[in-house]
């Protein structure tokens, strides 16, 4: 493995990061999003982590990327002109995010990062680490996805009735708060 | 293929999140960018694993996780958004106006 | 059930759980009639334990149980518990019986009171007896100081009963104003005895000047519950009250508390003489001045009240003479022929529905029952040799032969001269002479009433035999004898009889009181008070009041507007736009960052 993997990796996920914040089209962001997101499991391999490699292609691309299509896909409607971000908003996005960028770039810089070549862990270990250090957050995370998905039901739910009475913002009780005595 | 050139990297794609997040409208888009920054975030901590020979894989893992039962909600609520006001501009949802 | 630590809960937790449950069963409060079975059961109970308690201690002698209510620094600063030596289980028996009798005459008496207000005061009732139960069985003075300002809510509780009628709400409000000025001699006293003691106990050692500052800040206290002149002022007017109230508390025990406080803390006051000779003198001076004024009213329910004013000033005159015992034995025996006379002279109002002397007479006839209690009582009270008011009379002026030249004792016989004399003229216009108009259709009260009576009438003759009993149980000393004491104070007694029979029982409105009349000086004491409350508290309160409304109102007001025009300032800021919010997040987390890297 040389330095060209590494470099060629990069320069793809960056593009196709890019790609996801610009692109018009929504169900195209996704599709740049999964590519990214499988780039970054190519990045895992390169890092020595051959597991999560497998872990981000098979939840990541196959789970995440596939739902978020289908999330596209339900709430669809072809006003995708007036979706798009207008100038002002581009400019403090890309300040906001230049900031960032110039900050952490220079924290990773003033920092003296500690340079070891201590072989990383297998797979095996991190199975082992997985159910013995870590047992009761694994636990927890189950209980936690567990959680979301019954909350994610709740939520997504239809409600026929109350959904129609309370449809469109104008049916919303408007809340004023405040000055109610001064004006 | 220092430790520092993969931190750069990493940062790189959370800036790129931040803009998606901010000048992005659409619900889903910001999801998106969510998970950008997410992303990012992990492959500093696998870096950190290879470089620095610190256990953090575990972690990424249940980051993983957490982001998986995120997107689920997230998603949950974008359905919310769009049946409560035909859309998915978060925009629209602007009650906690003061 | 041979606990006497248990036996005194019972007479102490009994009550006070049928108040809450009254107070909390509304439905059975409002019915009224199961109210005053609840209550008149718990106080069977009571006294059931009571007596028991009683034989108890014979056997067993004292006890004590305390534990801790307040500590601080891992030390109890103060105990809450039961106190049992020979005062307190003999109080405790004396005001079981007492509150039972008043209770039971209650159920016939208060009959005509709407079902509600016949339950308000049954729970009252019930809550008076474990207030009262509270301070006797009080093992130091903190407890002590609970019960006793317990027994004086209840007082103003019950003086107000009838609070749609406006004099008895003013006078219940009089009563509470007067006894709480008193009471904070009580708890100034408790403040400084702590400050200089550390101990809250009935028994501290105290170096003399803080003994006789302590002790003259519990005798405010007692002044006040005592109604001792000059706080008198306020026990003819919580005759306002239903009278077997006054019978219960404004006669038999809750103004016995404060002489009751004082044999209690013997101990302390036994180290302040000054004190004591404070004591004497005012006792002394409000038996005589009460004396009078009981010669000149025209209510049957305020000779009898200002006829307690002069009694307990014997007994507080006892107490400064150094004589706990002689004080604490006239209290008990003054229990039972004060709230038989009560009680009577209830009966005879519910009988002609008048307080008024002038609208009776000649009721012997048609109350024969009533008649005979109504004069067991007044020539107890009278100290006729042979009743019990003789005995504990006789030994409180023998206590004083002899003190201070022989005036608080010549004193105490003229007022017991008197006490003799307005006793025969209330018996003689009540009970003797013509049938006035409204007394045509009066009748004999009912069992429920004249049982009570009857009850009550036994001790009133015998309770004068039990004093070398009690003096035992007290660690007392205690004998008759013949001697100048008895003969003159019997002497006294039947001349005043005689004389009110000679003026009275002819003529039934003879002109002596108009002369006696001028000694009325109680509206002069009244008014005093009056102004004072008048020009010290309202001025005080006035200026509170300005500085409340504008001072600290005015800050308030500040604050909350203040905050009202900040929150519209800055109102702006939220969006409400998700977007906005995050750029605020990121420029925040960068000002973050920035902060730690600089």
């Amino acid at each position: 493995m040389s330095d060209a993997w590494f470099w060629l990796l990069a320069a793809g996920l960056c593009a196709s990061a890019v790609s996801v914040v610009r692109s018009r089209d929504l169900v195209r962001a996704v599709l740049w999003l999964a590519l990214g997101l499988l780039l970054t499991a190519g990045l895992y391999a390169y890092l020595d982590a051959p597991f999560l490699a497998g872990v981000q292609v098979l939840t990541y691309v196959g789970g995440v990327a596939t739902l978020m299509v289908f999330g596209v896909m339900v709430t669809r409607r072809h006003t995708s002109a007036s979706a798009e971000a207008s100038n002002d908003s581009n400019a403090v996005g890309v300040l906001a995010a230049l900031g960032v960028f110039a900050l952490l770039a220079t924290a990773i810089l003033k920092t003296d990062l500690p340079e070891s070549s201590a072989p990383t862990q297998t797979t095996a270990e991190l199975g082992r680490a997985l159910l013995d250090t870590y047992l009761l957050a694994f636990e927890a995370v189950s209980l936690l996805l567990l959680a979301a998905i019954v909350g994610a039901v709740v939520i997504a739910r239809r409600r026929d009735v109350e959904t129609r009475e309370t449809r469109g913002s104008a049916a919303l009780p408007s809340i004023r708060v405040g000055r109610t005595e001064a004006d | 293929m220092t430790l520092v050139q993969c931190l750069l990297l990493a940062s790189a794609l959370f800036s790129v999140g931040v803009y998606g997040l901010i000048t992005r409208r659409q619900a889903v888009a910001m999801l998106l960018s969510i998970e950008l920054m997410v992303n990012a975030a992990n492959l500093a901590l696998v870096a950190f694993a290879k470089y620095a020979g610190a256990p953090t894989q575990p972690l990424v893992l249940f980051t993983l996780a957490i982001t998986v039962a995120e997107v689920a909600v997230g998603l949950a609520l974008v359905m919310l958004l769009y049946r409560r006001y035909d859309d998915t501009l978060l925009d629209a949802a602007s009650e906690t106006k003061g | 059930m041979n606990d006497p630590i248990f036996l005194a809960a019972l007479a102490l937790f009994v009550p006070i759980a049928a108040a809450l449950f009254l107070l909390v069963a509304a439905p059975v409060r409002h019915r009224g009639a199961p109210a005053a079975g609840v209550c008149v059961t718990a106080s069977v109970v009571a006294l059931a334990a009571a007596v028991r308690l009683v034989f108890v201690h014979a056997a067993q002698g004292d006890a004590r149980w305390t534990t801790t209510w307040i500590s601080a620094a891992g030390k109890p600063i103060a105990e809450v518990g039961l106190h049992l030596d020979g005062a307190s289980v003999s109080m405790l028996a004396v005001v079981c019986l007492v509150a039972l009798c008043v209770q039971v005459f209650s159920v016939a008496y208060m009959h005509d009171e709407p079902p509600r207000g016949y339950g308000r005061y049954f729970s009252f009732h019930a809550l008076f007896l474990f207030s009262m139960n509270l301070f006797v069985l009080a093992p130091n003075l903190l407890q002590a100081f609970a019960g006793w300002e317990l027994v004086g809510l209840t007082s103003y509780l019950l003086i107000g009963f009838y609070f749609a009628k406006p004099s008895a709400a003013k006078a219940a409000v009089k009563a509470f104003w007067m006894t709480k000025l008193a009471d904070m001699g009580f708890l100034f006293g408790l403040l400084w005895l702590f400050v200089a003691t550390g101990s809250f106990e009935w028994t501290t050692k105290l170096a003399p000047e803080v003994a006789v500052g302590v002790t003259l800040l519990f005798f405010l206290a007692v002044v006040g519950k005592s109604a001792q002149f000059p706080l008198h002022i306020w026990l003819p007017d919580a005759m306002e009250g239903p009278t077997p109230v006054s019978a219960l508390l404004h006669a038999a025990t809750m103004v016995a508390a404060g002489v009751f406080l004082v044999v209690r803390a013997d101990p302390l006051f036994a180290q302040a003489d000054a004190t004591r000779e404070v004591m004497l003198w005012i006792g002394s001076f409000t038996a005589v001045f009460a004396a009078c004024l009981a010669l000149v009213q025209r209510d049957i329910k305020k000779v009898l009240a200002y006829s307690t004013c002069s009694q307990l000033g014997y007994m507080v005159a006892a107490l400064g003479a150094g004589s706990a015992f002689a004080g604490y034995f006239h209290l008990g025996t003054h229990a039972f022929f004060k709230a038989l006379l009560f009680l009577a002279a209830g009966s005879v109002i519910h009988a002609v529905h008048s307080n008024d002397l002038a609208d009776m007479g000649g009721l012997r006839k048609k109350m024969p029952l009533t008649t005979l209690t109504f004069v067991i009582g007044a020539l107890s009270l009278a100290g006729i040799p042979g009743f019990a008011g003789f005995f504990s009379k006789d030994l409180v002026l023998a206590t004083l032969e002899g003190r201070a030249n022989w005036i608080p004792w010549a004193m105490l016989m003229g007022a017991a001269f008197l006490t003799a004399f307005y006793m025969g003229r209330v018996v003689c216009m009540t009970f003797f002479g013509a049938l006035s108009h409204k007394a045509e259709h009066a009748h004999e009260a009912p069992l429920w009433m004249s049982g009570p009576l009857l009850v009550l009438a036994v001790p009133s003759v015998g309770a004068g035999f039990l004093g070398g009993w009690l003096a035992h149980s007290l660690g007392a000393h205690y004998e008759t004898h013949v001697g100048l004491t008895p003969i003159v104070a019997s002497t006294m007694a039947i001349a005043g009889l005689l004389g009110s029979i000679a003026i009275y029982g002819r003529r039934r409105d003879a002109s002596v009181a108009g002369a006696i009349e001028r000694l009325d000086k109680a509206s002069m004491v009244d008014r005093a008070w009056e102004l004072g409350y008048r020009r010290a508290l309202l001025g005080v309160s006035g200026l509170l009041g300005w500085f409340d409304r504008y001072v600290i109102d005015g800050l308030m007001n500040f604050t909350g507007y203040t905050t009202i025009e900040a929150g519209a300032a800055v109102r702006g800021a939220q969006t409400g736009r998700m977007r906005h919010y995050l750029v605020a997040v990121v420029v925040g987390a960068v000002l973050l960052a920035l902060m730690g890297l600089l």
